[in-house]
């Protein structure tokens, strides 16, 4: 068993891009569900909003990359109100199911040969991040020189977008932050403990359901952007609803409602994730087994490690709804 | 029926005893031993399926030949085209479409000689065979150098739009109807569920599955310790059941698990008042691992169960339909009728009636709601593997066979009205229909999407669906 990798990676998993992009997308996350009440488990959509805002630059507009960054809001915005018009004045559930139900309708619109010349197919789309590494460049940061000190390594390329990752995670960590004390953040979270009260207060509780929605989406979109360009493509099947599922579950570990959750629930999701991943294909590299029986081949490791997610997240929440760090009077969900 | 009271007690009194004593414990202990009691239960049974990895399968793959300015070939995957196999006595072997990738995997039972032929109809509209790769293509047992057989159809475009307008709406309306039948029987559990405790449970896909599963577990890798029963018509010495077995017992062990979710979970979760929004996230969580466990278990490929895949289409007229499918849809509509006149008419269907209804003012009259609940719990364990079963028959068994029809079994519901069990019946089956039908329209590959449309369109015009009482459901 080798511990020295073991630790490197984990170490790395703390604080590498998927916990970034994740932290993002958690945060867009909690302004709708932790502040707001909304479930929206179609986050995975608006990630891909952005991702492919970017990509289509390259692969359908033929325009400069920068362009991406306001068509993927826009895009973005569009599915907000699209999932937002019909089931933001009905019960929570049907937001939860109109949700689902788009993202995965988004990804076999964008993984479909029907329009493929918008989207790229199943292939996804490359090549539209070179702008954004040559900028790495102009700052002196080499695409391909080695970084940092033990555990802590980095090409040039993964600093830079980690750089810019952890800088977007700061400052959409204080914009979340400042808006929830604002007292436009108090209606947010007003509405989630008792609609009727601020609606006999006056406030449109529709339009600030919807505000927050797009919001969180817009937020999201960000982080898929921070995904495709980490990864340098677009896969339309990066986009499940699994990828919604699991940053829920970041969300909660941390805790809701909390800027600070999103941000460490992501951090501890992946730096488990990755100790889990490691340790347990140095255990599987010869099959375990009981008599016949085999527990685990080094193919099931990683569906061990999603079994391993789920079940984290049916424990917290029978025993710890509000989540690791949460407060359990600021537990969003279900204050009646 | 001595084979399921054997098994019945077998299994399930394991789990109903390890639960009994557990429930005094602390509800971790509770859960742990629950979720152990599943999977090992599960774990077993499906281990030697893994193992023995010696099946054959058909790889047929549809591609359009484009060239690209410059002359470099850039083909093109075609998906939605139906491909048949069928093995030399002119049996069946598998119908499919194909994916997004254009590719259509078909598992066939050993080497031996088989017949492919694409349907041509099928093809997108302005698209005909390349002359080089005609759509009834001959497999030789010898060509199967490794265990799948590559079969490449090229298209490319053509001048004339082949079009059998009439045929092809009747096949697809018949598709439909089998399909919505199958969607209608996963959703009463669903949308009873919902209406007896609030709860919109994210794991109903995975109960489908696991319906699906456990009878391909007794139907094809085979229990071997229940070998000893092979004196029974039906059930083999190597400990694999036929269909007619299998099926059923799936069927019981769908509700067994319903009731352990119930007992194991969200009963005590009710009890303890934990809000709903905590017990739909829990529910997300439990589909995550039991999907997940159904894939490192079972594997990600499709397969089919091992009796009746072999099967000789009847030409009646319009449609082609296997006596397979046409049993299929016969059967899920004799459930769904006994299901929908046990609602009408028993007792305890009005009591469930009542308390989706209105659960206080049911509680108020007497009604034992806790009872109730877990008879819905029940009910719609063993509808929803019912679903699984016959999908799996349908259209092969997959690890996620049921966390794809989710989303439609939510549209359903949703049409037919949250909470009501003959709109889930009326909603599933109406999305059934339009699914199928609608891919006359839209490409096969989006053909889920205009359910969406329904989905959305039903909660801006009509949130309390076609059988929903009208009532604030904001």
């Amino acid at each position: 068993m080798d511990w020295n990798l073991i630790f490197e990676n984990t170490l790395k998993g703390f604080i590498g891009i998927n916990a970034v992009y994740f932290a993002i997308a958690a945060l867009g996350l909690n302004v709708q569900f932790g502040y707001t009440g909304l479930l929206n488990f179609g986050q995975a959509g608006f990630m891909a909003c952005g991702a492919y805002g970017l990509g289509m630059t390259a692969h359908y507009f033929d325009i400069s990359f920068w362009w991406g960054i306001p068509i993927g809001i826009v895009f973005s915005v569009l599915l907000g109100l699209l999932m937002g018009i019909p089931t933001l004045r009905l019960r929570a559930d049907y937001l939860a199911i109109v949700t689902i139900a788009s993202a995965e309708i988004i990804r076999l619109v964008v993984r479909s040969v029907k329009f493929k010349t918008y989207f790229g197919g199943s292939d996804g789309i490359n090549g539209f991040s070179d702008s954004f590494r040559s900028l790495g460049n102009d700052f002196g940061i080499e695409e391909a020189d080695e970084y940092g000190f033990w555990p802590f390594k980095f090409t040039g390329r993964e600093l830079w977008t980690l750089i810019i990752g952890w800088l977007l995670v700061a400052l959409f960590g204080f914009v979340v932050y400042k808006l929830m004390k604002s007292p436009w953040g108090r209606v947010l979270k007003a509405i989630r403990e008792d609609e009727d009260a601020v609606k006999s207060l006056g406030k449109n509780v529709y339009s600030y359901k919807m505000q927050s929605l797009i919001l969180g989406g817009v937020i999201g979109t960000v982080s898929g952007m921070i995904f495709a360009l980490d990864r340098g493509s677009v896969q339309p099947d990066n986009y499940s609803r699994d990828l919604t599922f699991y940053i829920l579950t970041a969300l909660v570990l941390g805790g809701v409602a909390k800027v600070s959750g999103s941000i460490v629930g992501s951090m501890m999701f992946w730096g488990l994730f990755t100790f889990m991943d490691n340790f347990l294909r140095q255990v599987a590299k010869d099959p375990v087994s009981i008599g016949n029986f085999t527990i685990m081949k080094s193919t099931q490791v990683g569906q061990l490690n999603f079994i391993l997610i789920g079940i984290t997240l049916i424990l917290l929440m029978v025993f710890r709804p509000q989540g690791v760090f949460g407060n359990r009077k600021e537990m969003a969900f279900d204050g009646h | 029926m001595a084979v399921q009271d054997g098994f019945g007690t077998g299994f399930l009194g394991r789990v109903v005893f390890q639960v009994k004593s557990s429930l005094r414990s602390s509800p971790l202990i509770r859960l742990f031993i629950l979720a152990a009691a599943i999977f090992s239960v599960l774990g077993f049974a499906l281990s030697p399926a893994q193992a023995e990895d010696s099946e054959y399968a058909l790889r047929i793959q549809v591609k359009d030949q484009v060239r690209t300015s410059d002359g470099k070939t850039d083909n093109q995957p075609v998906p939605g085209v139906e491909v048949t196999v069928t093995d030399s006595s002119g049996l069946v072997v598998e119908t499919g479409t194909t994916d997004a990738e254009g590719v259509l995997i078909i598992s066939v039972p050993t080497r031996a000689d088989y017949t492919v032929s694409l349907n041509e109809a099928t093809l997108p509209s302005g698209e005909k065979l390349d002359s080089r790769t005609p759509a009834i293509q001959n497999v030789l047992t010898d060509s199967f150098v490794t265990k799948t057989k590559v079969i490449t159809y090229f298209t490319g475009e053509s001048q004339n739009v082949s079009q059998s307008g009439f045929e092809r709406v009747a096949q697809r309306f018949s598709d439909g109807i089998r399909l919505g039948l199958i969607l209608a029987m996963c959703s009463v559990g669903l949308s009873l569920i919902f209406g007896t405790t609030g709860l919109t449970n994210f794991a109903h896909g995975e109960m489908v599955t696991f319906g699906g599963i456990m009878a391909f577990v007794f139907n094809v890798t085979g229990l071997t310790f229940l070998g000893f029963l092979g004196f029974i018509p039906g059930i083999r010495d190597d400990g694999t059941f036929h269909i007619f077995w299998a099926a059923p017992i799936g069927i019981i062990l769908g509700g067994g698990f319903g009731w352990a979710l119930n007992k194991g979970i969200f009963g005590p979760l009710r009890r303890r008042g934990v809000g709903l929004v905590t017990q739909m996230v829990l529910t997300v969580g439990l589909s995550i691992a039991l999907r997940n466990f159904f894939l490192s278990r079972f594997e990600g490929r499709t397969r089919p169960f091992a009796d009746f895949s072999l099967q000789k289409a009847w030409d009646l007229g319009p449609i082609n339909i296997t006596p397979r499918d046409f049993t299929v849809s016969i059967l899920c509509l004799i459930i769904l009728v006994v299901t929908a006149l046990g609602l009408r008419f028993t007792r305890l269907g009005k009591a469930t009636r009542a308390v989706s209804d209105n659960p206080d003012l049911a509680s108020a009259t007497g009604i034992d709601s806790e009872k109730v609940i877990r008879l819905v719990w029940i009910l719609g364990g063993c509808l929803a593997a019912a679903g699984g079963i016959f999908r799996g028959l349908d259209e092969q068994v997959s690890f996620d066979m049921g966390g794809r029809l989710l989303f439609l079994l939510f549209a359903g519901i949703t049409l037919g009205g949250l909470g009501s069990a003959f709109g889930a019946l009326v909603g599933g089956f109406v999305i059934g229909i339009l699914v199928e039908v609608s891919s006359l329209v839209v490409p096969t590959e989006l053909k889920t999407a205009p359910a969406l449309v329904i989905l959305i369109l039903v909660l801006l015009l009509r949130p309390q669906g076609i059988l929903g009482r009208a009532q604030r459901v904001g």
